[in-house]
């Protein structure tokens, strides 16, 4: 009896034992989470955790908010569509709700954009980002930022702009700690965004600067020049383009030496900057002869292999990969009743939450309309009262490598000017989330960031890395009232180097490749160069030099990333394999543009929207011309009967779209694939900078000139194989394509549909497929006007679209304008302004933009606002 | 074989009836009953208290915990759980019974406090749509759903493992597992 008593003591001992063990693991579990598994219990509360996010899927409502900081009451309205209108007493109240409104409606995509650029990304999705992280570290996005930060006086209109927007996005980090009802992200993730600074919005501006501005372009072109050989390299690659093209700034041109880099945010006044002249000694700068390259160091491939391993493990979009946007201006006799009209879409990833966020903004003295980057204070695209202003990317070379001359008897130390000089080097601590923290040591010398040390000491002079006053430049812009303003505004732009196109109220266009272009005084920039001083960057190309023009005589500026310059411009701004687009979009632009006069908002909508591709307008006839007296199976003539009556739209129901693309990628390998395999190009290194496909720039229009121009260029000859000329090759690659797309789509040429091999996905930012829209069919390519960059699925392309017309020259009228994005204004799945905006895009629609200028909107904009849903919240200090 | 059976059957040996389907039937001696079908009791013979309070206690925690969840007190199931633990200890209820009264209180008050906001116009489907797929789950709202009930259910058995564990067993309670 005893023992049974004993046995049953001990049972329940051990019953308590385990329980205890049991609810202790249960409780800790979701208190603290497991390895990847989150805290479940704050996760899941459904008051506070995850669920509370369905607070910000619900719309706004109309109420009263107490926001501190704010100098007097602000009114912020908000239309059926989530377009916000800001109206405060001053530029730093309007900018405080900016940032407000991008935190309420944009906090996660603001935290990720930020840990990206300050490489803490780690710390939100664990070791999967420390490649990002170490890159970003590496480069110094972060570095930069607080330098600028530093440098800018406290007392200027963006140190305050700044202040007010952190204090902005505060209010709202305080109002979600205390109500608990953050974005899902984070109590999933159970990492919680800290305080905004000012930092963070210029360490965004550095990311934005490095996705538009940072290229890998002179590894590539080391790693072509060891295996395809130097003549190879630069006759497939060449500097300048042997196609035709359509730049903005024809020219004549004048060569105005180098002036210096500004390497402080303390910026010379804009007007000296623009008639500054020759800064140095007003000597023809050098510009480095388009023909072979220099030899190379032994272990420089090796080193570039290292570099673009590193910018592969980078997340999609990160650096600099395709040419982005088109933006054009007609004014006189081209815009119906007189006037200027302007049309701007910038291509950019199109994601979900989309990189823009709508806005007008409205203060004493500040009244702008557009589409403002969540993170920076200001509008980077829209109209103010009397200009309004688009942005395309330049393409210029911005990204020079060099390689450091260094000795194992002297570590640490890199050889400059004939002294041997100690590299700077700055430690950084980078968070795990569920791992520990990694130590990084970034070397600098006087170039910059040592970026790798394998094979070959490599650094990077990046034009992102000098301070660059952006916030500064685009209030000017935001306040200018005619292109004298606008222009000496842009002076002090450094990066990332961009093409502002411009349109005024007094019926005047114009348009400036503002930023950095780097000048060398020896050397082959598109190379990795030594480092020992003599190659150094010595120089800008002075602003008054830069590409520019105003009111033309054609009354037509385009930019579509083509090269803005001809052959003859007396400064070096990059090659072919700067990502410069061929051509084709701008040409086609100039070709529609030029073909009428009484343009309307419409005319424009219609371009913007166009897929017709200027490569088949210009190949085509010649590909046709190669069947003719030819033996072509009946499936090959079936298709090339399509061929003939494709009208060279690439729409989603054209089957001719899908016989030409394939046919010309096809072409494309054709005639390069015999001897990249031959010279052993390390494609698997850099697909896109490497590899033969039609993004490959620089080989489409080099094959363009030789199918046109020069059929029988060796180069068509594989190596040791027989002599063949274009159009052999043109048969057996269309053969080929033929082969391909029956084989995939069947045996009916009639229904090879370009949207069956061809669609658009807007992914969500945090890579979650579900929370992403798309892929669907759809039109367009690479060279299309509505372009559409990635096969088969593409992912960037216009990103926002923007029609704004003024309708006299008197000074006196009110723009008429409309945009659309294809997104939404909420980042919160949840919500009904998630992607509400994408069915306007898709269908070639535009929906009017706020009124800027205290004047009364468009008649369309009034008759939106009537029908909408109307919100309003009066925000108090 | 049964010595009286036999006995007997010599005694009937030729007479009428007394075959069936080449047997002897049996004589005289009534049908056995059927047996009669299992019925698990829920029950046990006695219980602390009315019916009707412990469904008021549980109506009462279930409140608690989805009272806890919109304070924030996502611990709360548990704490329920336990404090049920040692309530059903004492009341002599069932461990079948108390198992999935104590996971439904504490499923209920979580789903209570999606429900309601959810009435007053929060979407919480598509939420539940995003956490799914947030987490890296099938994206579906059942699936959020699902599993956060779960999580409740769970701290509510843990608690009342707990509870019944810690409370002092009546001494009759010798059969109850």
């Amino acid at each position: 009896m005893p023992s049974r008593r004993r046995w049953r003591r001990a049972r329940r001992i051990g019953n308590v034992a385990v329980a205890a063990g049991v609810a202790a693991a249960v409780l800790a579990v979701c208190a603290a989470g497991y390895g990847r598994l989150p805290a479940l219990g704050p996760v899941l509360d459904p008051g506070r955790g995850a669920w509370a996010s369905a607070a910000g899927g619900q719309l706004p409502t109309t109420q009263v908010l107490t926001l501190p900081g704010l100098g007097r009451a602000v009114t912020v309205g908000f239309d059926a569509h989530g377009i916000a209108t800001i109206d405060a007493s001053s530029v730093t109240d309007a900018m405080l709700a900016l940032g407000y409104l991008h935190a309420r409606f944009r906090l996660t995509e603001m935290d990720l954009e930020r840990r990206q650029a300050e490489g803490r990304l780690a710390q939100l999705v664990g070791p999967a980002a420390l490649p990002s992280d170490r890159f970003e570290l590496r480069l110094g996005l972060l570095r930069t930022a607080r330098r600028e930060w530093a440098e800018m006086p406290r007392t200027s209109v963006a140190a305050r702009a700044l202040l007010a927007y952190a204090r902005g996005v505060n209010d709202y980090l305080d109002q979600a700690r205390a109500s608990g009802q953050w974005p899902a992200l984070f109590p999933l993730e159970g990492v919680y965004p800290a305080d905004w600074t000012p930092v963070d919005s210029l360490a965004i501006q550095g990311d934005l600067t490095q996705e538009l501005d940072y290229t890998t372009t002179p590894l590539d072109y080391a790693l072509l020049d060891r295996s395809l050989g130097a003549a190879r390299t630069m006759s497939w690659f060449p500097v300048l383009p042997v196609n035709a093209q359509s730049p903005y700034d024809p020219g004549p041109y004048r060569p105005l030496g180098i002036a210096p880099i500004q390497t402080t945010m303390v910026t010379a006044n804009a007007a000296s900057s623009v008639t500054a002249g020759p800064a140095r000694g007003g000597a023809t700068p050098p510009r480095p002869a388009p023909s072979l390259a220099t030899t190379l160091p032994p272990g420089t491939a090796r080193a570039a292999a290292t570099l673009l391993a590193q910018a592969g493990a980078l997340p999609a979009g990160q650096i600099h990969e395709y040419p982005d946007s088109n933006a054009w201006a007609a004014n006189g006799p081209r815009v119906r009743g007189g006037g200027a009209m302007l049309a701007g879409d910038p291509h950019l990833p199109q994601t979900l939450p989309s990189v823009w966020y709508q806005v007008a903004m409205m203060a004493p003295g500040f009244d702008v309309t557009g589409v403002s980057v969540p993170g920076l204070p200001g509008v980077l695209l829209g109209h103010n009262k009397h200009i309004a202003w688009s942005l395309t990317d330049t393409q210029n070379q911005s990204t020079l490598f060099y390689v450091e001359k260094t000795s194992r008897s002297r570590p640490g130390q890199y050889l400059w000017h004939s002294r041997w000089r100690r590299m700077r080097t700055v430690r950084y601590t980078i968070p795990v989330r569920g791992g520990a923290p990694r130590h990084l040591a970034v070397k600098l010398t006087v170039h910059g960031p040592v970026m790798t040390q394998v094979g070959q000491t490599v650094s990077v002079d990046w034009m992102g890395n000098v301070p660059s006053p952006d916030v500064a430049v685009l209030f000017g812009i935001s306040t200018a009232s005619d292109f004298a303003q606008f222009r000496a505004a842009l002076a002090n732009w450094r990066a990332p180097t961009q093409n502002f196109v411009y349109a005024d109220d007094r019926g005047n266009i114009g348009a400036i490749s503002a930023g950095y272009f780097p000048v060398v005084r020896h050397g082959a920039p598109w190379l990795p160069m030594p480092g020992t001083g003599a190659d150094d960057v010595a120089g800008v190309i002075p602003y008054a030099a830069v590409p520019h023009s105003y009111d033309p005589p054609g009354h037509v500026i385009a930019t579509a990333n083509q090269r803005p310059v001809a052959g003859s411009y007396p400064y070096y701004i990059g090659t072919t394999a700067n990502d410069f687009d061929p051509s084709y979009r701008a040409s086609r632009e100039y070709a529609f543009l030029n073909a009428r006069n009484g343009m309307t908002m419409a005319s424009f909508a219609a371009l913007q929207t166009s897929v017709t591709d200027d490569l088949a307008v210009r190949v085509l006839p010649r590909v046709l011309a190669a069947f003719r007296h030819v033996g072509l199976t009946p499936l090959q003539r079936r298709a090339a009967n399509v061929l003939r009556r494709w009208n060279r739209a690439m729409a989603p129901g054209s089957p001719g779209a899908s016989i030409w693309w394939t046919f010309w990628s096809d072409y494309l390998s054709a005639t390069f694939g015999p001897w990249w395999r031959a010279s052993a190009v390390p494609v698997h290194l850099d697909r896109s900078g490497l590899g033969i496909s039609a993004s490959q720039f620089s080989l489409v229009q080099v094959l363009e000139h030789w199918t046109l121009d020069d059929p029988a260029n060796p180069a068509f000859t594989p190596p040791g194989g027989p002599r063949r000329t274009a159009p052999q090759v043109i048969r057996a690659a269309f053969g080929t394509a033929v082969a391909h797309l029956r084989a995939r789509l069947g045996a009916s040429p009639a229904s090879w549909a370009w949207g069956r091999l061809h669609s658009r996905q807007f992914p969500s930012l945090t890579q979650v497929q579900a929370l992403g829209y798309g892929p669907r069919p759809s039109g367009g390519d690479a060279w299309t006007v509505n372009a559409a960059y990635g096969l088969p699925v593409a992912t960037d392309g216009p990103s926002w679209r923007m029609i704004v017309r003024w309708p006299g020259t008197t000074g006196s009228g009110h723009a008429a304008a409309e945009g659309i994005y294809p997104g939404g204004q909420s980042e919160n799945p949840a919500s009904p302004w998630y992607e509400n905006l994408i069915p306007y895009w898709w269908n070639g629609r535009y929906l009017p933009m706020p009124a800027a200028g205290g004047g009364p909107a468009s008649p369309a904009a009034r008759a939106g606002s009537a029908a909408g849903r109307r919100v309003r919240w009066r925000l108090r200090p | 074989m049964n010595r009286l059976v036999s006995k007997s059957e010599a005694t009937r040996l030729g007479k009428r009836g007394s075959y069936r389907l080449g047997g002897l039937a049996q004589q005289g001696v009534g049908r056995p009953a059927a047996p009669r079908p299992f019925r698990p009791s829920f029950t046990r013979a006695y219980h602390a208290g009315p019916a009707w309070a412990w469904v008021l206690g549980a109506v009462a925690g279930t409140g608690l915990v989805a009272a806890g969840a919109a304070g924030g007190l996502w611990f709360m199931p548990m704490v329920v759980g336990l404090a049920a633990g040692v309530a059903v200890r004492w009341g002599g209820w069932r461990l079948r019974v108390s198992t999935p009264v104590v996971a439904a209180m504490a499923a209920a008050g979580w789903g209570l406090a999606l429900w309601i906001p959810a009435l007053s116009g929060l979407p919480v489907g598509a939420t539940a749509r995003t956490i799914a797929a947030l987490a890296g789950l099938p994206p579906y709202a059942a699936v959020a759903v699902g599993v956060t009930l779960a999580v409740s259910a769970l701290q509510g058995l843990a608690g009342l493992w707990l509870g019944r564990a810690l409370a002092p067993r009546p001494p009759e309670d010798e059969i109850d597992r």
